[in-house]
C-alpha cells in the first residue's frame, strides 16, 4: 500500500501533545496512512485522532535536540507536539506533509472509514431528487422531472434527475445548456407554497459580445411566469462585471430578449477574495496582543462581515421577490456554483420553515449545494492556515453557515438545530470520516 | 408651585408621536412640572407614554409652515418626534421642555413628589448600613473596627457616617489620614475575602506634592492593613507619567522609600471627559444608518469604548488575581476615589465574591461602593449622550460598570443570580427616576435633602415580589468558584441590549429572552414534581 512508503517514521514515544482546552499531554504518537494519533497511558485523557486530510499546514521549530511541529489544521485548531529526537521530527514532518496533500480522492479515508455506531437511516438515499419531487408534484403539477443528463453529458455538474417546467421537453433543455456556462441550465430551486411562485438558479447566459440569443433559454424561464407578472432575474456581479463578461463569451439576459424580466445586480465577492478573507479573519482572531483596537481595525481589514452583508442581503432580496412581490426569482453569477447557491439556500431558509429542521437543513445543504455541484473539493482542499499557493479554494459554503448563524442568532427561537450543528458541518466538508462532501458533484460522486 | 411658571401650554391635542418600534400615533400631549405625557386617541387604542422630563437629553425644534417638530432625544437613547400643530403653542411647549429638563434644583426633581400607592415612606430606605454591615461581617471583628470618626461628615464630606478601618488606628489618625488624602478620601476596607483573609482597600491619591512630603499616620495605617502578611498592593489607575504630573498639582503616590512593603501596579484608566467623549461617538456610530459594514466598524473602534471596558474588567481581574491567587491584601486609588476606583473595586468582588453575585448582593455591592461610597452621580449623570449642552462633569462611569458587568453575565450565564433586564434598568434609573437612590453625590447631600425621608429606594423597589421575579436570572446555579472573564479583546462585545435598544433586533431578541425564561422556569416547575 503506497500509504507505507510516505510514512519514514511511524511510531515515536515520549511526545508531548499540546492542545487546546485540555492540558497537555505525553504519550505516543503514530502515524497511519490516514490518521495522526496520540495516545497516553494515563486513564483520563482522550487520545488525539487527527485525520491528515484535516491538516492545512505545518510549521517545525527546534530547541535543543527536542523538535517542535506546530499542525494547524482546516479546522482552525492549532496543536503542538514536541518530539524527541531531531530526526524522529524531521521525519515525522515530512511524513505528514506527504500525507496531507494526497491529491487522489479514493485514497481519502471515507473508501476507508468503517462507523463503529449504528447506521439508522440510509443516509445516500434519503434525499434523493425523486422524493423531493414527489413532495412538489403533491403541490403543483406544472413541473416535471427531467432524465436528460442521466449520464450527465448534458451539464456535468448537475445530478442525474432536475426539476424543470412541464412544456419544455428534454431537447429544449440541450439547447439551453449549451446556452449556460457549464451547461447549468436554469432548473427549479424552491417552489413557495404560499403563492406558486419559484425560484430557480442557472449559469450565466452564454450570450457574448455577439449578443447571441437562445429561445429555447428564453421559453424555459418564461414558463414560470404568471400572466401579466413579471419576474426578476438576481445577477450576482456588478453591472460591469457581467458587462465583462461578454468579452469572454458570457454574459447576461438582456432587456430586449428577456422583456419580461426585471434585472438585479447585487454583487457578492467570490473566489481568492473570500479565501483572503477568510485567512485574514482567522489571524485577527488569533491576534495576541490584547488591543482592542487591533482586533477591531483587523476585523474590519478582513472584511468578512461584508461579505455576509452581502450575501444576506441579496438572499433577503430574493425573498422578497417571491414572498412580498409575489414573483419567480432566477439567480445566477458567473458560473452558477458559488454566490448563485449561497443566495438560493439562504432564501429558502428565511421563506421555508421545513428548512429550519434538522432533516429539512439536510435536505437543503443535499440539493443546494452537493447535488447543485458545488465543488466542495476545490474549494474545501485547503483553509486559512495554508501556505500554499490557492487555486480555487474559496469558503462559499462556510460563509454560507456563517449567515445561517447571523439568522440563527436573530431567531433563536426559529430553528431545529443549533451553532455546534452548524460547525460540524463546517469541519466535515473539509475533512470527514464520511464521503458527504467528497468530489465536486453527483458524477464524481457516482463512480 | 413654580412649576407652571414654565407651563405656558399645558395641553396640546392632535400631536402625532414617532417612537421607535411604534407606527405614527396620533393623541393628546400634556406637560406637567415632571412629565411629558401622550394619550393615543386613535380608534380602539388608548395607548400611553408617560416620559420623565429629567431623561430628556436634547430637544431640536423645525417649524414647517404653522406646525412645529420637535425631536427629543432621550438619555435612555430613546428619540422621539412630536409634530405639534400651531407654531405658538410649539414654541411653548418646547421651551417649557427645555426648562424643566434640566432643573438644577436637586429637592425638585420627580423622586421628592413620586408618592405611588404601593409604597410607604416609611418604608425601610436603602438595604443596609455601614453599621449592619459590620456586624453581619464577623470576621471582621477580630482585626477591624468601624469607625464613626465621619459622623458629622466634616473629616470625609463624601464618605458615609461610618467606615471599616484597621482596630489599631484611632480616630485621631483617621483625622491626620484625612488630611493627607485628596478630598479627605482616606483608606477604608471595601471588601474581605473570607478564603485567605486579605482585603481590598480604596483611598483617594496621597497628597505628598513636589516636595515629597509624607504622612507617618498614613504610612502606619496601611502597615497595619498588612500586619500579618509581608507585602500588599497597590493598584493605581493611573500611569507612571500620570503620577509624576500629578505631584505638580499637590497629589502623588505612595513612594517606596516610606511605603516599603507595598508593591506599585500602574494600570492607567481612562475617566472625566476622554469617557463622555467615548460615549458619545459609540452612540453616535450605533445610528449610524448608512448600512455600511466597514464604517460601522471604524467607527466603533474611533469610539474606544470597548477598549475601556477591556481595561476595566482587565484591572478588576489584576486587582481580583492579587488578592485571589498571589493572597495579598491591595489598596486601589487614582485620583479621586470616586470613579476608576469604586469601578475596579466593585468588578473585583464579583469575580471573587459568590454573595455579590446574588440579586440581593450584588444591589447590596452598588449600594455600598456607589451610593454610599460617594460617587458623584448627580454630576456624572446630568447628561448623557446626546445632549448639546456644555458638561462640566458628566462621565459615564457606571453605564460602564453595568457594560462590564453585561460582559461578565455573557460570559458566565449561570454564574450571575440577576439578569440583563436589571441592567438595563438600572442604566435608565441612573441617569432619570422616580426614586431617591442615585440622587446627590454623597451620603452628606443625601441627608441635608431628607432624601431617605421624603424619596423611595430604588433597591428595595426592585427586590419586591413582583419585581425581582423578572430581574432574576431563572439560569442561575450558585458556585463558590471565583470567575475569572476574558479580557481578550475578541471575548468582548458590544451591550447590544443598551446600545442598540430602540431597534426591531434588540426588541425581538428580549422577547425570545422573555420566551426563554418562561421556558426555564416552566421547565424547573415540571422537574420538581
Amino acid at each position: 500500500m503506497e500509504f507505507a512508503e510516505l510514512i519514514k517514521t511511524p511510531r515515536v514515544d515520549g511526545v508531548v501533545l499540546h492542545r487546546p482546552f485540555m492540558p497537555t499531554v505525553e504519550g505516543t504518537l503514530c502515524l497511519t496512512g490516514h490518521h495522526l494519533i496520540l495516545s497516553s497511558r494515563q486513564d483520563n485523557t482522550e487520545e488525539l485522532w487527527l485525520l491528515h486530510s484535516n491538516i492545512d499546514f505545518i510549521e517545525k521549530r527546534f530547541v535543543g535536540s527536542v523538535g517542535s511541529i506546530i499542525v494547524k489544521c482546516k479546522d482552525l485548531r492549532v496543536i503542538q507536539l514536541d518530539i524527541p529526537g531531531m530526526e524522529e521530527c524531521l521525519n515525522i514532518a515530512s511524513s505528514i506533509e506527504a500525507l496531507s496533500t494526497l491529491d487522489s480522492v479514493s485514497l481519502m479515508y471515507p473508501f476507508f472509514y468503517r462507523p463503529m455506531f449504528e447506521v439508522i437511516e440510509d443516509g445516500w438515499n434519503s434525499y434523493l431528487p425523486q422524493d423531493a419531487f414527489k413532495e412538489l408534484e403533491s403541490m403543483t403539477d406544472e413541473w416535471r422531472l427531467s432524465k436528460v443528463n442521466k449520464d450527465f453529458t448534458v451539464c456535468p455538474s448537475y445530478p442525474p434527475l432536475v426539476a424543470v417546467p412541464k412544456n419544455i421537453d428534454d431537447d429544449t433543455l440541450k439547447k439551453v445548456a449549451a446556452f449556460r456556462h457549464g451547461g447549468r441550465f436554469p432548473v427549479l430551486s424552491y417552489y413557495h407554497k404560499k403563492n406558486g411562485m419559484v425560484m430557480m438558479r442557472a449559469g450565466q447566459p452564454l450570450t457574448g459580445t455577439n449578443g447571441r440569443r437562445c429561445k429555447e433559454d428564453e421559453k424555459l424561464i418564461n414558463a414560470t411566469l404568471r400572466p401579466g407578472k413579471r419576474g426578476y432575474i438576481i445577477d450576482t456581479r456588478t453591472i460591469n462585471v457581467a458587462q465583462q463578461a461578454k468579452a469572454r463569451g458570457g454574459g447576461f439576459e438582456s432587456e430586449g430578449n428577456y422583456p419580461q424580466w426585471r434585472r438585479i445586480h447585487k454583487a457578492i465577492d467570490r473566489y481568492n477574495v473570500l479565501q483572503e478573507s477568510l485567512i485574514k479573519l482567522v489571524e485577527a482572531c488569533n491576534d495576541q496582543s490584547h488591543s482592542m483596537d487591533r482586533w477591531l481595525s483587523k476585523l474590519e481589514a478582513s472584511s468578512w462581515q461584508t461579505h455576509i452583508k452581502e450575501i444576506l442581503t441579496t438572499a433577503c432580496l430574493a425573498a422578497q421577490c417571491i414572498d412580498r412581490e409575489g414573483a419567480s426569482v432566477l439567480v445566477h453569477g458567473t458560473e452558477g456554483t458559488d454566490s448563485t447557491l449561497q443566495v438560493s439556500s439562504l432564501a429558502q431558509i428565511i421563506l421555508d420553515p421545513g428548512c429550519r429542521t434538522i432533516k429539512g437543513f439536510q435536505g437543503l445543504v443535499e440539493r443546494e449545494w452537493l447535488q447543485a455541484g458545488h465543488p466542495f473539493q476545490q474549494r474545501c482542499a485547503q483553509s486559512a492556515y495554508s501556505n500554499s499557493k490557492p487555486r480555487q479554494e474559496a469558503p462559499a459554503f462556510l460563509l454560507f453557515l456563517d449567515c445561517v448563524w447571523q439568522v440563527l442568532r436573530q431567531f433563536p427561537c426559529s430553528f431545529e438545530f443549533n451553532e455546534s450543528f452548524l460547525v460540524l458541518l463546517f469541519e466535515h466538508a473539509y475533512a470527514s470520516q464520511f464521503g458527504t462532501f467528497l468530489g465536486s458533484c453527483a458524477a464524481d460522486r457516482s463512480v | 408651585m413654580e412649576f407652571s411658571d414654565h407651563i405656558k401650554t399645558a395641553n396640546v391635542e392632535d400631536v402625532v408621536l414617532r417612537q421607535p418600534l411604534h407606527p405614527p400615533s396620533r393623541g393628546t400631549l400634556c406637560i406637567t412640572g415632571h412629565h411629558l405625557l401622550f394619550s393615543e386617541r386613535e380608534e380602539g387604542s388608548s395607548q400611553q407614554v408617560l416620559l420623565l422630563l429629567r431623561n430628556i437629553d436634547a430637544i431640536e425644534k423645525r417649524m414647517s409652515g404653522s406646525s412645529g417638530t420637535i425631536t427629543i432625544k432621550c438619555k435612555d437613547l430613546r428619540v422621539l418626534q412630536l409634530d405639534i400643530p400651531g407654531m405658538e403653542q410649539c414654541l411653548n411647549i418646547s421651551r417649557s421642555i427645555e426648562t424643566l429638563s434640566c432643573l438644577d434644583n436637586v429637592s425638585e426633581m420627580y423622586p421628592f413628589f413620586y408618592r405611588p400607592t404601593d409604597l410607604s415612606l416609611q418604608d425601610q430606605w436603602g438595604l443596609s448600613t455601614p453599621e449592619i454591615h459590620y456586624t453581619q461581617m464577623k470576621e471582621l471583628h477580630e482585626r477591624w473596627r468601624l469607625s464613626s470618626v465621619n459622623k458629622s461628615y466634616s473629616v470625609c464630606p463624601s464618605y458615609p457616617p461610618a467606615v471599616i478601618v484597621p482596630n489599631c488606628i484611632d480616630d485621631e489618625t483617621l483625622k491626620k489620614v484625612a488630611k493627607f488624602r485628596q478630598g479627605g478620601r482616606f483608606p477604608v476596607l471595601c471588601y474581605y475575602h473570607r478564603k485567605n483573609g486579605m482585603v481590598i482597600m480604596r483611598s483617594s491619591q496621597p497628597l505628598t506634592g513636589a516636595n515629597r512630603k509624607r504622612c507617618k499616620e498614613d504610612e502606619l495605617l496601611l502597615q497595619a492593613v498588612i500586619e500579618d502578611s509581608d507585602k500588599g498592593f497597590i493598584i493605581d489607575t493611573r500611569s507612571s507619567q500620570q503620577v509624576q504630573q500629578a505631584r505638580m498639582t499637590g497629589g502623588g503616590f505612595e513612594s517606596k522609600s516610606f511605603y516599603n512593603c507595598w508593591k506599585r501596579l500602574h494600570r492607567q484608566m481612562e475617566r472625566g471627559k476622554v469617557l463622555q467623549e467615548s460615549l458619545i461617538k459609540l452612540v453616535e456610530a450605533c445610528s449610524d444608518e448608512s448600512h455600511n459594514v466597514d464604517r460601522w466598524l471604524s467607527k466603533l473602534e474611533n469610539s474606544k469604548w470597548l477598549s475601556h471596558v477591556q481595561t476595566a474588567l482587565s484591572t478588576a481581574g489584576l486587582l481580583a488575581e492579587c488578592v485571589e491567587r498571589d493572597g495579598h491584601s491591595a489598596l486601589v486609588h487614582g485620583y479621586e476615589g470616586t470613579d476608576c476606583s469604586l469601578l475596579i473595586c466593585t468588578l473585583a468582588q464579583l469575580i471573587m465574591d459568590p454573595f455579590c453575585r446574588t440579586l440581593e448582593g450584588f444591589l447590596a455591592l452598588l449600594e455600598r461602593e456607589w451610593v454610599q461610597a460617594g460617587h458623584p452621580f448627580q454630576q456624572r449623570c446630568a447628561h448623557s449622550a446626546y445632549s448639546h449642552a456644555r458638561f462640566q462633569q458628566e462621565s459615564p462611569v457606571f453605564l460602564l460598570l453595568l457594560d462590564c458587568v453585561w460582559q461578565l453575565w455573557r460570559q458566565f450565564p449561570l454564574a450571575l443570580g440577576f439578569s440583563e433586564a436589571l441592567l438595563l434598568r438600572l442604566a435608565n434609573e441612573v441617569y432619570a427616576s422616580d426614586y431617591g437612590t442615585f440622587l446627590c453625590n454623597n451620603d452628606q447631600e443625601r441627608c441635608a435633602l431628607g432624601v431617605k425621608d421624603r424619596t423611595h429606594c430604588l433597591f428595595q423597589a426592585l427586590l419586591r415580589p413582583a419585581e425581582r421575579d423578572y430581574y432574576s436570572n431563572p439560569l442561575y446555579e450558585p458556585t463558590e468558584l471565583a470567575i475569572w472573564p476574558s479580557v481578550h479583546p475578541q471575548s468582548l462585545q458590544l451591550w447590544r441590549g443598551f446600545f442598540l435598544r430602540w431597534t426591531q433586533l434588540t426588541h425581538h431578541l428580549e422577547a425570545v429572552q422573555e420566551e426563554i425564561r418562561s421556558m426555564v422556569i416552566e421547565w424547573a416547575r415540571v422537574a420538581q414534581r
